[in-house]
């Protein structure tokens, strides 16, 4: 049996989902190696918009031992099948970007090169009619996915949720992990003055919080990785020039509840519409170059459907990360560490990626070796820049000319890796292969297609077979999925067929 | 609107080595309208990826995928089934331990296994405890390839196979035969280039040119057509791999046995292949040796030694033509590893096939994709010489960033990082490292240990026995199948 080191004292600054997130899991999975105490202070408010998430939450909220239904119950959380896109590409258009895959690979050959030339022959339905979870969610149905390999299995599911109440779950859930939870404000950081390593963090009330290790979840304040070392700034807002948000929950206005989120393009941005369970989310992302905050909230208000609970709250955000994430003994999560808009909901995920790499490549025994921070500063890199070339062609990928903004975006250069797969796409129909990070050749393909990016050739072997038996096989297809999803109990009827995932109307 | 691009009419593969004819049947049954012809040409000695009869799992689906049935394999290519190497030497004489395939043990969990199994220090001599299946399966000479049913005890047993070569090609040659390639025994004359880098024809002794829209190199490590070609340049591994010549010998009776075994000698690394139709040992040589250290190295009469140089094409596919194989990269054929990335590429060829004519993009995608497999194999070849022993015998060999990480990482948390395009799964490449003697640490999820390690270790022993009761003896399959 091997030694176990004396326990290393992690301390988390900031008590927003990102915090929280960090210190149950380290707590969870580290166990025996470390302490964890998060300091947050009630006077700060936490940001909060991530509202909808991403498939890996599950495996997150599974892990640390949260029951699925507890967890829905405390968040408010619906079911997600996936994103609805609409007038990106185009005013009037449409498609959604799933969390499952278009039909099946023939003879070595991907699905939409078929679909791509039964398209051209006038064969074909929408691309979306060959997706189960496309087909689920426009009819507002959900299910739980199989394991068996069956049409049944060709989808997974996230959840939307009130993100605001995440962390207030998570953090009675890290009491019991035996997180110590500190109140206080922050006002002094204090650091080895040779190594330059945060060794204690001062509060307000004069108590010291020292620690071994800084997870650093301050939010865009980023205060120890961003103002105490000092961590260069890598700017996107080139690229990805939204830089606020102006959000309003309002009440539902349906009695179903849709199984996905809507992303809705505006002439300088976007809006979200995020269903929960009592009430709907909505907000205006936007670029604060091309309309100003009262402009948006006055668009926003315009814009929902339902009657608004609150006034419109303006948040403030730029598109980048920092140059590394983790410096000297300083790692941050979530938004210290980097910000992408909400558009694909990738921002739980990130935290979650974060923490994940952080718990591989743990210091162990105590002292940070350079090369696991290294190695973490790469994976994280990774992660950021692949959702940040997906985030890119969702504006780019656009005819429209409508507004100063989508003029901006759709003529910008875009970078390198991202010009790379959209020509590989529009010379040959074929998706640039990588099985780390996230969003693989059907997220690709939903958003091209979807925004009207179409290639310009597809596989010759799509010639091989007769078309209209490739046409018969096809309507097979739709019409397996039409009876499985007839089959499927509606969104609320399976949401509310178990009363312990329900929230208690306030 | 998209459309489809034009079929190609003809199709050239150079070189009618095991290689070639199956390039051509994975062609002709991706495009069965298009004309596939084989060219015949001397066998290349240093043609390491197809003149020893063995590859790594992945080959077992890809003959899968092109209808060459693993049955038939067995009945009429002598194939057999490795479901481990075993590797001696690697951390000093009395050093030994397997190296099996397959995903289900995660590395979090073999730290625990060594913990609680393993029953002593890290560098124990003998007797390491049994922590795959098939390593299991392969002690007590049991096993039956899984018929397919999820729930089988065997179902998550991954395996290799090995089979006699010239009776694979001639497996081969049947289905290319069936499915209409043409084979041409005529001479190669002269390459006709045409006007975009690439090739036009082949002009043929006595028979004109032979056109085509793609032609894919087979012809082993002189790469006839893709060195000809504008661009060609090759990168060199020398500083990776010590190795500069291959010495083997055949030797003594067939064998039926579920392992193969690496041993460390003084003159390298050497391989036993155990065939059904003999035993072939494989020695990797950094250069001339005394004969007698050769043949005690060696422990068989050496019949032929073929130098090589290490390294790959910096771009395997210019203009229309495609080097696979020894033509796009040359690795000792150690374990398999040689024709399991040839098949891995002629896998990515038929994933972004092109028209008739190659579009740029597309062939930019290929050689990135190729050469990242390439590196990742020359990664885990270099693994051998990154042993305890392989160190002190070739000091100064540098390695490549990836496997600079992952010896690292292994060594020190026992992680084996991801890389894109790799040949081996994490566990697989993390059980080789093992299996070599590198030293490993432990994570922290293993030093965390939530109380589960028994648990685990019980649920194997369950699996272990399940496995074990549901094969059969291994001589006693092989009689029924060659019987049935």
């Amino acid at each position: 049996m091997s030694e176990r080191p004396s326990p290393l004292r992690v301390v988390v600054l900031g008590g927003g989902t990102a915090g929280w997130m960090s210190a149950c899991a380290l707590a969870k999975l580290l166990g025996p190696l470390v302490t964890v105490t998060l300091v947050e202070s009630e006077d700060i408010g936490i940001v909060g918009v991530g509202e909808a998430t991403l498939p890996h939450i599950r495996g997150f909220v599974e892990r640390l031992g949260i029951d699925e239904a507890a967890f829905m119950q405390a968040t408010h959380a619906t079911y997600k099948l996936g994103i609805d896109f609409q007038d990106f590409g185009r005013i009037g258009e449409s498609y959604v970007h799933p969390f499952g895959t278009f039909g099946e690979e023939v003879a070595g050959v991907p699905f939409h090169h078929y679909w791509l030339e039964l398209q051209r022959l006038g064969l074909a339905e929408p691309i979306g009619h060959y997706s189960l979870a496309v087909t689920a969610a426009l009819a507002g149905k959900f299910r739980p996915p199989t394991t068996d390999g069956t049409l049944n299995s060709t989808y997974g599911y996230a959840y939307q949720f009130d993100a605001t109440l995440f962390g207030p779950f998570l953090r009675e859930h890290g009491k019991t992990l035996g997180v110590d939870r500190i109140e206080g404000k922050v006002v002094e950081v204090r650091q080895d003055p040779e190594s330059g390593d945060v060794t204690a963090l001062e509060l307000e009330s004069g108590q010291e919080i020292a620690g071994d290790l800084f997870v650093d979840c301050s939010g865009f304040r980023s205060l120890l990785l961003g103002t105490t070392l000092g961590e260069e700034w890598e700017d996107w807002s080139g690229w990805l020039p939204c830089d606020r948000a102006a959000a309003l929950p309002c009440s539902h206005v349906s009695e179903e509840i849709t199984p996905f989120t809507a992303a809705i393009a505006m002439p300088a941005g976007w809006r979200w519409r995020i269903p929960l369970q009592h009430r709907m989310g909505n907000g205006y992302v936007f670029a604060s170059q091309f309309l100003s905050e009262d402009e948006a909230c006055a668009a926003i208000v315009g814009a929902v459907d339902g009657k608004p609970l609150a006034d419109p709250r303006v948040l403030r955000f730029r598109a980048g990360r920092r140059k590394a994430s983790w410096q000297k003994n300083v790692i941050a999560v979530g938004l210290s560490s980097g910000f992408l808009e909400p558009l694909e909901s990738t921002s739980i995920y990130l935290s979650q990626m974060a923490i994940t790499y952080l718990i591989e490549l743990f210091p162990i025994g105590g002292p940070i070796d350079p090369r696991d921070r290294d190695e973490f500063n790469r994976l994280v890199d990774m992660e950021y820049d692949r959702v940040r070339d997906f985030l890119i062609l969702h504006f780019h990928a656009t005819t429209r000319d409508d507004s100063e903004f989508w003029n901006h975006v759709r003529t910008m250069a875009v970078p390198d890796t991202l010009a790379e797969k959209m020509a590989l796409w529009r010379e040959a129909g074929r998706v640039e292969k990588y099985s780390d990070g996230l969003f693989y050749d059907a997220s690709w393909i939903a958003v091209y297609l979807g925004q009207g990016v179409w290639p310009e050739r597809h596989d010759a072997r799509v010639r091989l077979p007769d078309p209209e038996q490739v046409a018969r096989a096809m309507a097979a297809l739709r019409n397996a999925i039409v009876a499985e999803v007839g089959a499927m109990p509606g969104h609320r009827e399976f949401l509310t067929a178990n009363e312990r995932r329900l929230a208690m109307q306030s | 609107m998209s459309e489809p691009r034009e079929l190609p009419q003809r199709i050239v593969v150079f070189g009618d080595g095991p290689l070639g004819v199956l390039a051509a049947v994975a062609l002709r049954r991706a495009l069965p309208r298009t004309e596939v012809v084989v060219i015949a040409i001397p066998p290349d000695p240093a043609a390491f990826a197809e003149r020893f009869g063995t590859a790594l799992p992945f080959t077992n689906r890809f003959h899968d995928r092109l209808g060459i049935e693993e049955e038939d394999l067995v009945r009429q290519a002598g194939a057999s089934h490795r479901l481990v190497t075993r590797y001696f030497g690697g951390n000093g004489p009395a050093w030994q331990r397997a190296a099996g395939y397959g995903a289900a043990i995660d590395p979090a969990m073999k730290t625990a296994f060594a913990r609680e199994w393993g029953g002593g220090p890290r560098n124990a001599e003998t007797g390491a405890p049994p922590r795959s299946l098939g390593e299991v399966l392969a002690a007590a000479g049991r096993f039956a390839p899984p018929s397919g049913e999820a729930d089988s005890p065997l179902a998550e047993v991954d395996y290799a196979l090995r089979w006699n070569v010239p009776a694979y090609r001639a497996h081969l040659i049947g289905i290319a035969e069936t499915l209409g390639v043409q084979h041409e025994r005529r001479a190669v004359l002269s390459v006709v280039p045409d006007s975009d880098g690439g090739i036009a024809a082949l002009a043929i002794d006595g028979g004109g040119e032979l056109a085509a829209d793609l032609f894919i190199d087979c012809s082993g490590s002189g790469a006839m057509l893709l060195s000809k070609m504008p661009g060609a340049r090759w990168v060199d591994w020398g500083g990776q791999i010590p190795s500069r010549a291959v010495l083997m010998g055949l030797s003594g009776e067939g064998i039926l046995a579920l392992e193969d075994r690496a041993t460390w000698t003084p003159l390298g690394w050497r391989w036993e292949l155990g065939g059904r139709d003999g035993r072939l040992a494989v020695l990797a040589l950094a250069g001339e040796a005394d004969g007698a250290a050769m043949r005690a190295a060696l422990g068989a009469e050496p019949s032929a030694l073929v130098p090589f140089a290490p390294g790959r094409a910096e771009a395997p596919w210019l203009g229309n033509v495609v080097a696979l194989g020894d033509a796009a990269a040359q690795l000792e054929p150690l374990g398999g590893i040689a024709q399991d990335l040839a098949h891995r590429q002629l896998a990515l060829l038929l994933e972004l096939l092109p028209g008739r004519t190659v579009d740029p993009a597309e062939r930019a995608e290929f050689n990135r994709r190729a050469s990242m497999m390439a590196d990742r194999a020359c990664d885990w070849l270099a693994a051998h010489y990154a042993a305890p022993v392989a160190v002190a015998r070739f000091p100064g060999l540098v390695c490549s960033a990836e496997l600079d990480r992952t010896l690292d990482q292994f060594g020190r948390r026992g992680r084996v990082p991801f890389s894109e395009d790799a040949p081996m799964l994490v566990q697989e490449f993390g059980a080789l490292l093992q299996a070599l003697g590198r030293p490993q640490g432990e994570g922290p999820l293993a030093l965390a240990g939530d109380g589960s390690d028994e648990h685990l270790a019980r649920a194997f022993e369950a699996r272990a026995a399940a496995a074990v009761n549901a094969a059969p003896p291994y001589g006693e399959w092989m009689r029924q199948t060659m019987a049935g």
